[in-house]
């Protein structure tokens, strides 16, 4: 399919480099040449635009799943930055567009008397393309009443998918006296598709993997935001006093309703859709100097949240249609910094967050049949408080030595009836030391030891709705006793005045303590990462780097298949008591050129690779066998060329080429036979696999002078 | 250092003297600096350099009003009193907190980039019409100068658009410090995720614990190879936390029916479809375990 809309190739080719770039070990290398790749800066040498014209080989959903680029065909280059100031008032002038007319566009006009006054307005789209293709035959996708194929079905292709269209103003005043005031809005409509399903346990039709059925999400909601700030510059005293207020109505207010499907799923309508919810917050945070070395934070700050929306199916008789819900939410944070001596600065910070969950219980019906709920509804309160302090001390060659300690302590309520293990409380302690060398001529950098210990107050058991003590064989991944060891160690080193070489290491270990007696749930978590980047400067026209990351983590868990209500494990002897040890694996690696052969010629190049690799090795602790899942690889590529020729001083031509693709062999809708997974009603979902595409563009800028 | 008032007024008076061979305006507008540093000037034509704004170093006393006297420098080339390349963190931000302080930077003191030694220059190129730190397409290559990991991750498959310049660090993070963990945005990860995801806010009549204390508990926002930006496919992830008893404890497979074949497509999710909260009071134990 072919398609002309504007596209700003300069935009993704500036994405993969920032994605993939050596992150500053290639600086753009005459930074007179304003790059209008890049023309974002409120600066009246960055006023450029940009016209043209782009051509995608193939369709690839995953390359353009945020840009649109999802289809083979023409695209039109349209970007602009006209930036101007009138040096007599200091008033600035901004037309800002960045993929205008394609379906990531941004559009921003702003104006500001420097020192006085501004204003802006926005309004940018934020696409999300699926990549996988429904093949449905659902009826009434994107509505919030759908009809279900009561048999297995073959369906037509149908593609799914959200955007968000955001409009944003903004104004800022200055006052006399050092005051000023900020106020910012936000409108953002969200309409679309995502994949959801409804589903209960039992055998469905011949073909399907059971009583489940494809039953994509309506989505057509309003979010809006308010912030509002007062500020107060008093030289040793720094003051904001503002309000933060925030809205989410939902359009679809009456859930989801189903008609058709399987007789088995027939009480599984209407499916509750989230639900209208307001927040508003005041607020006081500020900065004191007390003297020239020793500095305070903090901030105060009140909340309410609430919902009160209408039920969607009316509750008991006598129970109001709406929960009511109300969630009254306080901060306090108060830090110091102080250099008591040259030597020796020091660093202190409490913070407490409390949430706390005034929502009314009602019994919203009798329960007669149900051992995991007493139908009560459950506020959920945390309260969170934090502290940290720190010394760092200076050595002599440079080196620093730093010594911190953290606490936090999380309280939180649980409702009557559980089915997971609780803890009312958990608190962690973590211990730092490091050792830096922020400054030197050749070598800089840090050895850091961090550990951490979690504990809490005894696990409530699980309980059901009879009073009956429940399973307790897992302690909640966080919850649980855990202890964690980490080193990282990072350094930059610069031998020779080209060369600069950064490596950096994080390895972070963790053991989880289970339950009493109990070997199921977390056990064990690893972290290893490696990075190594390199830049070399040829000379003032020429610059290379390269960079290999290597990333591993990997998690160890246990449980068991049947236990009983009781936590008898396993509930048959046959069945397992079983581990999996999950793997995540990637190896990445990326180089970039930048040149300058000329004083009309600009050259680029970034090539990136990364190799990602599930493992889920699942394991026999006890009973009968269990098998592996396969692993899944994904790879993704890319290359990203560009040469840039001046005409004139304030103009030329770009020449882009991008090569992206995509492949892996995930399982989780595909299957590993010639089977995917299929819905009830005969709903498949599948993806073109491996996505290759060559885009190439040709752009001709012009800089305002 | 900046030495406020008297500095200013010493250095205007040296310039006023003829005591330098160059012309005061010249060395005020930078065009001496000019001659040996040619990138300098770019910053003029930024914010910096906005003669009509009273507190900017061109209506102060030019380049002076971030590096020093230069009287030294110009007669005998001795080195900038403030030579950005030989100071410590700490000193160079000294010299941008002389202007910029409070608002959005009110909790630098003690933040996690203060602390580590990250001054404002780390990250912000001035002498240049284009600082990328504040362009959200070109952000990420500035972070990723420490951040590798995030580097790594933000290709996973499952991701957030910030490879496209469509959703950047900063929407999500303050660098200049707040009062939330990893810097975030608003007051807690939660609260910061809401701004853009509110509809998993609530509160629900049945409510996911992990969910409302922390969505770092199921999440990475830096990208995952799980969808959407799970740390864990299902069932391991709920297995994590959920007693084994009925079907919760079953092997992770990719075949049967029912509950067996648990790994593929929404996994847990095809019947807990609500995971986030329901606020459906109608039924029994299919709103707590948010299937409706």
């Amino acid at each position: 399919m072919n398609r002309l809309g504007t596209f700003k190739l300069s935009g993704i080719a500036l994405g993969l480099a920032a994605a993939f770039g050596p992150a500053r070990a290639v600086e753009p290398i005459v930074t007179q040449n304003i790059d209008p790749a890049a023309p974002a800066a409120l600066n009246t040498g960055a006023s450029t635009a940009s016209v043209g014209v782009g051509y995608a080989s193939d369709d690839a959903r995953r390359f353009g799943q945020y840009n649109g680029i999802n289809q083979d065909g023409f695209y039109g280059l349209v970007d602009l930055n006209w930036v101007k100031r009138n040096d007599e008032t200091g008033t600035w002038t901004r037309l800002f567009g960045r993929d205008v007319g394609l379906d990531d566009r941004q559009l921003r006009f702003e104006q500001q008397r420097q020192g006085n006054w501004g204003y802006s307005i926005d309004y940018s789209r934020i696409p999300r393309f699926e990549p996988l293709i429904a093949n449905t035959a659902v009826v009434g996708i994107g509505s919030n009443n759908l009809a279900i194929p009561t048999t297995l079905t073959r369906g037509s292709p149908i593609e799914l998918g959200t955007k968000r269209d955001t409009l944003g103003l903004g104004f800022d005043k200055y006052f006399a006296g050092n005051w000023d005031v900020q106020v910012k809005f936000r409108n953002e409509q969200k309409d679309g598709t995502r994949i959801f399903a409804r589903g209960t346990t039992g055998t469905g039709p011949a073909g399907s993997f059971g009583q489940f059925e494809f039953a994509p999400e309506p989505i057509d909601a309003t979010t809006r935001q308010l912030e509002a700030k007062v500020n107060y510059n008093g030289g040793a005293l720094l003051l904001t006093g503002g309000y933060y207020g925030t809205m989410y109505n939902n359009n679809f207010d009456s859930g989801l309703n189903f008609t058709g499907g399987l007789a088995g799923l027939s009480t599984f309508t209407p499916i509750g859709l989230p639900p209208d919810n307001q927040s508003h917050q005041l607020y006081v945070s500020g900065n004191y100097t007390f003297t020239q070395t020793t500095r305070s934070t903090f901030k105060l700050a009140w909340g309410k949240i609430s919902q009160d929306a209408q039920f969607i199916v009316p509750p008991a008789a006598g129970l109001p249609n709406q929960l009511d819900g109300r969630i009254d939410t306080k901060l306090a944070q108060f830090g110091i910094t102080a250099r008591p001596m040259p030597k020796l600065s020091v660093y202190g910070d409490v913070r407490v967050e409390d949430r706390d969950d005034k929502t009314p219980v009602r019994d919203y019906f009798v329960n007669t049949t149900s051992s995991t709920s007493n139908g009560d509804n459950e506020p959920r309160s945390i309260r969170t408080t934090t502290a940290k302090a720190e010394a760092n001390y200076s050595l002599p060659e440079g080196f620093r030595i730093i010594g911190g300690i953290g606490l936090e302590e999380k309280k939180r309520n649980f409702s009557e009836v559980r089915v997971v293990s609780a803890r009312e409380v958990t608190d962690e302690r973590s211990y730092r030391v490091e050792l830096r060398r922020p400054m030197a001529e050749t070598l800089i950098g840090s050895v850091a030891l961090i550990h951490s210990d979690r504990d809490g107050s005894p696990f409530l058991t699980t309980t059901q709705t009879n009073g009956t003590v429940g399973s307790n064989l897992i302690a909640p991944v966080f919850l649980a006793d855990r202890k964690r060891d980490k080193v990282r160690v990072t350094a930059n080193w610069a031998p020779i005045a080209p060369l600069n070489v950064q490596f950096f290491v994080d390895s972070a270990r963790d053991d989880y303590s289970g339950r009493d007696g109990s070997v199921l749930g977390p056990r064990k978590g690893e972290a290893q990462n490696y990075s190594l980047d390199a830049a070399y400067v040829f000379n003032d026209r020429w610059q290379a780097n390269a960079w290999y990351s290597r990333n591993d983590t990997r998690f160890d868990q246990a449980t068991c298949e049947s236990a009983s209500a009781a936590g008898v494990c396993p509930g048959n002897a046959a069945d397992p008591i079983w581990s999996a040890s999950l793997r995540n694996l990637s190896n990445n690696l990326g180089a970039g050129l930048r040149a300058r052969p000329s004083g009309q010629i600009d050259l680029g190049a970034e090539v990136s690779y990364s190799e990602i690799r599930d493992k889920f090795d699942l394991g026999t602790i006890q009973g009968g066998a269990v098998t592996s899942l396969p692993e899944i690889t994904t790879k993704l590529t890319r290359l990203n060329l560009y040469a840039r020729y001046a005409l004139q001083k304030s103009s030329g031509v770009r020449l882009d080429y991008i090569y992206d693709r995509f492949s892996s062999d995930d399982w989780t809708w595909s299957g590993t036979g010639s089977v995917p997974w299929t819905f009830a009603d005969g709903t498949t979902l599948t993806e073109n696999r491996p996505q290759t595409i060559n885009f190439i563009g040709v752009s001709y800028y012009h800089r305002f002078q | 250092m900046l030495g406020g008032k008297g500095f200013f007024c010493a250095v205007l008076a040296l310039l006023s003297l003829g005591a330098l061979a160059q012309s005061p305006d010249d060395i005020k507008s930078g065009k001496v600096c000019a001659t040996c540093h040619a990138d300098a000037p770019l910053i003029w034509g930024g914010k910096h350099g906005t003669q009509a704004d009273s507190r900017t170093p061109i209506a102060i006393v030019g380049c002076a009003t971030c590096h020093g006297d230069p009287s030294e420098h110009l007669k005998s080339g001795n080195p900038m009193p403030n030579r950005f390349s030989k100071m410590s963190a700490t000193e160079k931000s000294e010299v941008c907190q002389t202007c910029h302080q409070g608002r959005e930077r009110m909790h630098w003191p003690g933040s996690a980039h203060e602390r580590n030694d990250v001054s404002c220059s780390s990250c912000h190129k001035l002498h240049t019409a284009h600082d990328r730190v504040r362009d959200k397409l070109t952000q990420p290559e500035v972070c990723f100068a420490c951040h590798k990991v995030q580097r790594a991750e933000v290709n996973r498959p499952s991701r957030h658009p910030i490879r496209e310049g469509l959703v950047s660090c900063s929407d999500c993070h303050n660098p200049h410090g707040s009062v939330g963990r990893a810097m975030v945005l608003r007051d807690s990860v939660n609260d910061t995720c809401y701004s853009c995801h509110m509809e998993k806010r609530g509160p629900f009549v049945r409510t996911h614990q992990p969910v409302q204390e922390d969505c770092a508990n199921c999440h990475n926002p830096h990208g995952t190879t799980a969808p959407n930006l799970l740390k864990f496919r299902q069932p391991f992830l709920c297995q994590q936390c959920h007693e084994p008893t009925s079907h919760r404890g079953n092997v992770a497979s990719l075949s049967g029916t029912s509950t067996g074949a648990n790994t593929l497509a929404r996994g847990c999710l095809n019947c807990h479809t609500n995971i986030h909260g329901s606020n459906n009071p109608a039924d029994l134990s299919n709103e707590r375990t948010f299937r409706r």
